[in-house]
């Protein structure tokens, strides 16, 4: 029954791609016009649905995001693009908007008949596209691999709208109250950003960075530093983001260990842990036993060094393991660190931690209070932000530089190949553990900011789903690449922030994640251009287009 | 002072005797040849002499000091490899390929690495160079900037000796270097290597491949069940009895 | 001394609960080199399973031997068909990916299972008391006493590794695994269905997990979300400890470490607090100066 239900769909969808060429200018046209006729009709009965729903000829709210992603099908109505990869991408995400915006609507309004008819026609056009797209023949000669070289001040002003585009983005994400909107802001931004990758967009721009680099370093440095004049003085998000800071500098530390020399480390979080406990006990709190105080660089120093002692103490003996091996006894060895600070409590607070660590102080500045900048309130965050914008653009530094030298080929060929590289010289375990203890000392000074961040530190923070957490971060983001891992503890923190609705189902959310990240993109968002060809065998020909040496893989 | 001297070089797995009382003596720019039947213990012996396996027991040592017993040092100081399983970093480009080999030879360390100081300057530009140059010598050079899992089977083994060669050694041990290849690469082959003992660098190679062996070797020793059967030119090898009766049987 | 042996017992019991899991870690890694971090999970599901059954669907009227018979019946099903799925959906598309990938698959399959079972099942985050359907009762051996639980726990273990291990050595299917483990490329040319094989080895690997579940259920109710995590990991010590991919080392690494557990507890100052780690010590300690194991054989580098 479904078999034969399924059969007849595909001769359907063969015999609508035979005709493809044909039919799907038209297809797309009817459905362009169907979808912009739909987005500025009512799409609720009833007011109060976020972004006016209930208003006609005024596209606010998720309707926004449809008509963003409309021009995909008006491109195919007048047979300027065939990209059917591409387009899918597009009328998919928008058809995923409209279903989960017409199933928010049906939930707050109490039933499908407060979904107006706005909805129903857009819903109708959203079909109409991507059976366009279906019936599309496959794309078949892919795009050039190489792009055109612009001239400089054109491929400057690429890169300056590119950031400029990027921070915008964020911002407004960040604006948009209504969790059910923010998911149709999310569906729409993935499908589009599969549109435009697909297009070859990242590529490019990829290639452009390769060679724009310092100019786009300090555009990204200046919408960075912009941020916080952003917020109003807010502090909301500017916590958050002085927390994506922290995670990010020790989510690159994991980067060195998993995404260079190929090690997996799965109780990372507990360097991170010793950072944070040496903060509470020697910092400003003064909680250890000595009562002392030590300036705040003292400690980040003092931090990373007694973390990245630890991280050599754990891998000398460890790091001959098999790869696999290696992540269960990390594990065994983070596991242990909660146990030892949970148990033994003389200093450490036991189950209960350490709270109410105080702000930082360095003179007469307080971190904890709100400074006026060129006329603006920034919010006591604001200190903490920069601060980590610091810590992570010198983390990123030090990672590019190794990267890029005979110490971080040296790892790489451990990666490829353990016994081939010792054939080359490379002693195998000292670089491994090298790499161990970079990684243990750049997750023990990011850990002494958390301690200040969070104001407390407990042994519940540093759990093996933290080091999951903080291994997604890497994951997500690229393994091996400078950008990726920021990108990566910016996602997985700022989106659970915005879909707080939906905080019980999160840790679902994020293992599911986890699983199809492997399966379908497990090079992450940014790929090391390395890892990508790993991932996905390519077929001969492609050299890579960045000269050796340059500072990002 | 010979270059390398093996004497009583014995490996035993368990009960299975895979080498015993092997010696062999390379000189200073030879080239010498290992030949056996399947398991004679071949490979076994070229991991002794290259620190991947400890022999149970004997006497390696490498211009006169002992050999070292862990593979990154005997690279350290001056044997080289290749595999008979090609084992390039397949997602490296050839030309980092190459500049892992110079790992060895130079010195930065983490600290030069993050300030880029004046000597990281020199050794990367040197590494760089000397990479090239290696290339350029086996022929990669057009492919430089390609990974080394796209290339075909001969500019493999090419990249593995140019890899290889980055270590600076001043003996390299060839594992079936001509394993897969056709005529016409095994040609191409022969005059590599002799182009590698024409950079002053001696030569040990395992090799099943007899016009290969005897056509390009000073020296070469059968190995049979482990032991050393017979050593000496290519013409009084080919005509003794035991290697002819080794490899076609006994009658 | 009694005092002692009192301990001993008590590990054997643990041991034999680690044994049962340890089999299922062993095998999978034995065929296709996985760690499949989310067989603890499976585990976890296998007793969630069982329960089900006697709390939604089982009469309370039916005689309680055939009951239990029921529960681990079902449990075991329950185990065994997740695992093919898991492997199924998340890892046999990842057969001939990198290294890592498989591993961070199989994290994230097991925290999604664990976060299912605590969202969708009927009030899942809290504990369910797992229904004690063998008869109460306690022997006394010379002052070392045990109740009638620990002894069915034993010997349904011993039971199942025995029957697991005529299977493996003696049963065509049993020789198609071993060959596969040996070397898949070799098989797959002899004629034997790998993928077929890895199926029925996560399947076997769940049939004993979800016996596991159920025996878990009878000596420490109640049984929750949480339970496979820790359990897992001991479990995968066991196995190491053995020798991983060696069957009879599952089992002997499952009972040594039960033992070590139960004697630590009691004997180290402190060590009912740290009990959950004395696993990770004995972990370590195995990789660090034994890593093929009690039973495994030294494996040669390919070179």
């Amino acid at each position: 029954m479904t078999a034969a239900l399924l059969d007849r769909v595909a001769t359907s969808a063969e015999r609508l791609r035979s005709h493809g060429t044909r039919l799907s200018p038209s297809l797309a046209a009817a459905a362009f016009v169907l979808v912009v006729v739909g987005t500025n009709l009512p799409w609720a009965t009833f007011s109060g649905f976020p972004g006016l729903m209930s208003l006609a000829l005024y596209p606010a709210g998720s309707r926004i995001y449809v008509l963003a992603l409309a021009p995909a099908l008006a491109l195919v109505a007048v047979r300027f693009s065939r990209r059917r990869q591409a387009g899918l991408a597009a009328t998919l995400a928008l058809l995923a908007v409209v279903v989960q915006t017409i199933i928010a609507i049906a939930r707050d309004g109490g039933g499908l008949v407060n979904v107006s008819v706005g909805a129903w026609v857009t819903l109708l056009g959203a079909l109409l596209g991507v059976a366009a797209f279906v019936a599309l023949p496959d794309d078949g000669a892919p795009l050039p691999r190489s792009w055109p070289v612009l001239p400089a001040l054109v491929e400057a002003l690429a890169v300056v709208f590119a950031v400029a585009a990027s921070l915008a983005l964020l911002v407004y994400a960040l604006d948009v109250e209504a969790p059910s909107q923010f998911v149709g802001f999310l569906l729409a931004l993935g499908g589009g950003l599969v549109a435009l990758n697909r297009l070859g967009l990242f590529e490019w721009l990829g290639a452009l960075y390769a060679r724009r680099q310092a100019l786009t370093l300090v555009l990204m440095a200046a919408a960075a530093v912009t941020f916080p004049f952003t917020q109003g003085g807010s502090s909301y998000w500017l916590r958050v983001a002085a927390n994506v800071g922290v995670f990010a500098a020790a989510a690159i530390g994991l980067n060195v260990v998993v995404g260079l020399a190929g090690l997996l480390d799965l109780g990372y979080i507990a360097f991170f842990g010793v950072g944070a406990y040496v903060a509470a006990l020697y910092g400003n709190a003064g909680l250890g036993p000595s009562r002392g105080h030590l300036p705040f660089l003292a400690v980040i120093v003092l931090g990373a060094l007694v973390s990245g002692l630890v991280g050599v103490l754990i891998g000398a003996p460890t790091l001959r393991l098999r790869g696999d091996y290696l992540a269960i006894v990390t594990l065994g060895f983070g596991e242990i660190f909660h146990t030892l600070v949970n148990t033994y409590d003389a200093y450490t607070g036991g189950p209960n931690g350490l709270s109410n660590i105080p702000d930082l102080r360095q003179g007469s500045f307080d971190f904890g209070l709100p400074h006026t900048v060129f006329g603006v309130e920034l919010a006591g965050f604001a200190n903490y932000y920069y601060l980590e914008l610091v810590l992570v653009a010198l983390v990123m530094f030090v990672f590019a530089r190794l990267n890029a030298s005979r110490i971080g080929r040296a790892w790489v060929a451990i990666r490829e190949d353990e016994l081939a590289a010792s054939a080359m010289g490379i002693n195998t375990v000292s670089y491994k553990l090298l790499a161990f203890g970079i990684g243990a000392t750049l997750a023990g000074a990011s850990g002494t900011v958390q301690a200040h961040v969070a104001t407390q530190v407990s042994p519940d923070s540093f759990v093996f789903l933290q080091s999951v957490f903080l291994l997604a971060a890497v994951v997500l983001g690229g393994m091996g690449t400078v950008p990726g891992a920021v990108v990566g503890a910016a996602i997985l923190i700022a989106v659970p922030e915005k879909l707080r609705a939906f905080s019980d189902y999160r840790l679902l959310l994020f293992g599911l994640l986890l699983v199809i990240l492997m399966r379908f993109r497990p090079e992450g968002m940014i790929p090391s251009r390395r890892r990508q060809r790993e991932f996905h065998d390519a077929d001969g020909a492609d050299a890579l287009s960045a000269p050796p040496g340059s500072a990002v893989a | 002072m010979p270059l390398l001297e093996a004497q009583g070089v014995t490996k035993r797995f368990g009960g299975l005797q895979a080498v015993s009382h092997v010696d062999l003596t390379v000189e200073e720019g030879e080239i010498v040849g290992v030949i056996g039947p399947n398991g004679a213990g071949k490979t076994t012996f070229f991991n002794c002499l290259t620190g991947m396996e400890t022999p149970t027991s004997g006497r390696i040592t490498f211009r006169g000091a002992p050999l070292p017993s862990r593979p990154d040092r005997v690279t350290v100081a001056g044997v080289a490899r290749t595999f008979q399983n090609i084992r390039l970093f397949h997602n490296m480009t050839v030309l980092e390929n190459v500049l892992v080999g110079r790992h060895t030879r130079n010195r930065t360390g983490v600290l030069a690495a993050i300030g880029r100081g004046p000597r990281y300057r020199r050794e990367e530009r040197d590494a760089l160079d000397t990479a090239r140059e290696l290339l350029q010598f086996v022929g990669l050079s057009p492919l430089a900037e390609h990974l080394a899992k796209n290339l075909n089977y001969g500019d493999q083994r090419r990249l593995e000796i140019a890899r290889a060669l980055a270590t600076d050694p001043g003996l390299l041990l060839l594992d079936e270097p001509t394993a897969g290849m056709n005529p016409n690469e095994t040609a191409a082959a022969v005059d590599l290597v002799r182009a590698v003992q024409a950079r002053g660098v001696s030569v040990v190679l395992i090799e099943h491949d007899m016009r290969f062996v005897f056509g390009l070797c000073d020296r070469v020793a059968v190995l049979v069940q482990g032991e050393k059967l017979v050593e000496g030119t290519p013409q009084e090898v080919q005509s003794d009895e035991r290697v002819i009766a080794a490899y076609l049987g006994r009658p | 001394m009694q005092q002692f042996f009192q301990q001993l017992s008590d590990g054997l019991v643990l041991g034999a609960l680690y044994a049962l899991i340890a089999l299922g870690y062993t095998m999978v890694y034995g065929i296709v080199q996985l760690i499949n971090f989310a067989h603890g999970e499976i585990f976890m599901v296998g007793a969630f399973g069982g329960y089900t059954l006697y709390h939604y669907v089982l009469p309370s009227s039916l005689p309680s031997g055939i009951a239990l018979l029921l529960v681990l019946l079902v449990a075991m099903l329950t185990s065994a068909l997740l695992a093919a799925f898991v492997e199924r959906v998340a890892y046999r598309p990842l057969r001939n990916a990198p290294r890592l990938a498989p591993l961070i698959t199989a994290i994230g399959v097991s925290i999604a299972l664990q976060e299912s079972i605590r969202l969708f099942y009927p009030n899942g985050s809290v504990g369910k008391p797992f229904p004690q359907l063998f008869p109460r009762g306690t022997v006394d051996l010379g002052g070392v006493t045990l109740t009638y639980v620990d002894l069915f726990v034993i010997s349904l273990a011993l039971v199942l590794m025995l029957t697991l291990r005529t299977f493996v050595f003696r049963s065509a299917t049993g020789r198609a695994m071993r060959a596969t483990a040996q070397d898949p490329d070799t098989a797959r040319l002899m004629g034997v269905d790998t993928d077929r094989i890895i199926v029925i080895t996560f399947v076997l690997g769940g049939l004993l997990a979800g016996a596991a579940g159920v025996l878990q259920g009878m000596i420490a109710s109640p049984i929750d979300f949480k339970i496979g995590f820790i359990a897992g990991l001991k479990a995968f010590t066991a196995a190491v400890l053995g020798g991983i991919g060696n069957i009879t080392g599952a089992v002997l690494g499952g009972f040594t470490l039960g033992i070590v557990e139960a004697l630590a507890t009691q004997y180290v100052p402190n060590g009912s607090a740290l009990k959950d780690s004395f696993a990770f010590v004995v972990l370590v300690l195995v990789l660090v100066f034994r890593p093929t194991g009690l039973l495994g054989e030294s494996v040669r580098s390919r070179a």
